[in-house]
């Protein structure tokens, strides 16, 4: 299944290049997982915006998942 | 051949006097030798084997900070509780609800005579607060004695969460869990988080040798009960020579066969507290012959280098490891593939180790693990990894003969008094040959 995290106000601009960010696909590696997720992504610098729902959600969720006491 | 790797600060096991002394490499051991001018020379081995004792390290930055109660001016580990020279936070304090027991082991480090009266409400409650106040906040582990004998144990549950305790967990042996199916049902709506089981090995031999009785099927008798309530169950095993080194990975499998409620096991070699003969000596199981027992006893199911040593404690305190078991029953292991070992804040490694702890020894929602096929990766991911998370760590308890300041200094876990003194926890067990204690207040029968 898709894993797609596009916002649903798409006009978002990168800073750096002034672009539009455009849906792209990147890979998320955790701990020998790999997920391809949509994201949008600067077409110029492929900086990707992680939207904060996915941020302080799942993403945190992993990391805790990874930490080591 | 031997070499001096370190010299260290330790005591006189005769007359607890604070003494030099060295940490020799011997071989594949590492040896802590020292001696008294009084009393003469000693020697115990405190690591044996791989991983190496050299790439064994974890330094921290000193933490100084919170209230100190005590001076230091009679020095370690005379006035304990905690100085001025302690470089480490509490992470989980200690609370005794009692010192009575409804088991007479052969080895128990815990006062379990009986003789003192037990914390009232109100003192406990006080307690807690001052835990709360003093440290900040921190994990909770209520001990005995057995807890479980006071009849007010679910009362006292809801103290703590009251005063703000968020991670509260149980230490017991577990029978009245096994007798009584309500007792884990009413201590989880209080706000228990988890148990610690004291979990010896899988079968009757183990717990006859090490607790005089056959306890195997009343252990499982409480976890059924652990499992319906939703609790935490963390398998504490005591490690003996030639009673229970044999049985590591089949601790552990039982363990892996009752997630998502057993969400660990704590291996904790025995330390010697308590009165022992002349002539005695010590042997200690080492934590790298724990760490190479689980490798090899697993054929393959977990590696010595999955072990990393902790950001909160001393390194040469414990080990641990997390992994997620797939659904083919694999184990992958969870966290950086080596630690970083650099020099961390102290503080900093504390806090994370509250919160890590609390996460992966707390119960977790059993119901709904299958996960759903219209799931996408990540979901599915999480949703195994919450049920199916499984921590393997051990940690080894130092007595009079392997006792290194440098490692009490840097303690952790803190039994709670209630003059709000808050005493590293290998301190307040300290006892000399002759079970002569410095900090607990009576002293206790033959016991280790």
């Amino acid at each position: 299944m898709k894993l797609s995290f596009l916002p649903k106000d798409m006009d978002w601009t990168c800073e750096l290049c002034r672009q539009k960010l455009q849906p792209g696909f990147v890979e998320l590696h955790y701990a020998g997982n790999v997920f391809k997720v949509e994201l949008p992504v600067c077409p110029q610098c492929s900086r990707v915006l992680i939207p904060e729902e996915l941020a302080v959600g799942r993403i945190l969720e992993v990391e805790q998942l990874l930490e080591d006491k | 051949m031997t070499d001096v790797l370190q010299r260290i600060e330790s005591v006189c096991p005769e007359c607890l006097a604070r003494i030099p002394a060295d940490l020799v490499r011997c071989g594949d051991r590492v040896l802590l030798e020292k001696s008294c001018p009084e009393h003469g020379p000693f020697s115990t081995t405190i690591w044996k084997g791989e991983p190496s004792f050299e790439s064994w390290i974890r330094p921290k930055v000193p933490y100084y900070g919170g209230e100190r109660q005590q001076t230091g001016k009679k020095g370690c580990p005379y006035d304990c509780g905690l100085c001025d020279r302690h470089t480490q936070r509490t992470c989980t304090a200690l609370v005794e609800v009692t010192s009575r027991c409804n088991l007479q082991c052969p080895v128990c480090f815990a006062d379990s005579g009986g003789a003192a009266t037990d914390p009232d409400l109100d003192s406990l409650s006080r307690m807690f607060a001052t835990i709360v106040k003093q440290t900040g906040g921190c994990n909770v582990q209520l001990s005995g004695g057995e807890p479980t004998v006071r009849k007010d144990l679910v009362h006292i549950v809801r103290l703590a969460k009251e005063a703000g305790i968020d991670f509260v967990q149980l230490n017991t042996n577990g029978l009245a869990l096994a007798t009584d199916k309500n007792l884990a049902l009413q201590l989880k709506e209080a706000g228990l988080s988890s148990v610690f089981l004291q979990f010896d090995g899988v079968d009757d031999t183990v717990c006859k040798e090490l607790r005089g009785r056959a306890l195997f099927t009343s252990k499982c008798q409480a976890i059924d009960n652990m499992c319906v309530a939703g609790l935490g169950i963390v398998l504490v095993p005591t490690l003996v020579r030639g009673v229970n080194l044999t049985q590591l990975w089949d601790i552990v499998r039982f363990g892996l066969d009752r997630q998502p409620h057993v969400r660990g096991v704590h291996f904790q070699p025995m330390s010697y507290f308590g009165r022992f003969p002349e002539k005695f000596t010590p042997d200690h199981v080492t934590l790298p012959e724990i760490m190479t027992g689980l490798a090899e006893q697993s054929g393959g199911g977990v590696h010595v280098d999955d072990f990393q040593p902790p950001g909160c404690e001393h390194a040469l305190c414990s080990f641990s490891a997390k992994y997620l078991m797939q659904d083919d029953g694999r184990l992958q292991r969870l966290g950086g593939s080596s630690c970083d070992c650099g020099p961390i804040p102290a503080e900093k490694g504390a806090l994370t180790s509250i919160g890590v702890t609390a996460r992966q020894w707390g119960g977790v929602d059993g119901t709904g693990t299958q996960s759903r096929e219209n799931e996408d990766d990540l979901s599915r991911f999480l949703s195994r990894a919450r049920t199916h998370t499984f921590s393997i760590s051990a940690m080894a308890f130092q007595d009079c003969w392997s006792l290194n300041l440098e490692r009490l200094q840097g303690c952790c876990i803190h039994v709670a008094q209630a003059d709000g003194r808050l005493i590293p926890f290998c301190s307040f067990n300290l006892t000399a040959r002759n079970g002569r204690s410095l900090h607990r207040p009576q002293p206790q029968k033959n016991a280790c």
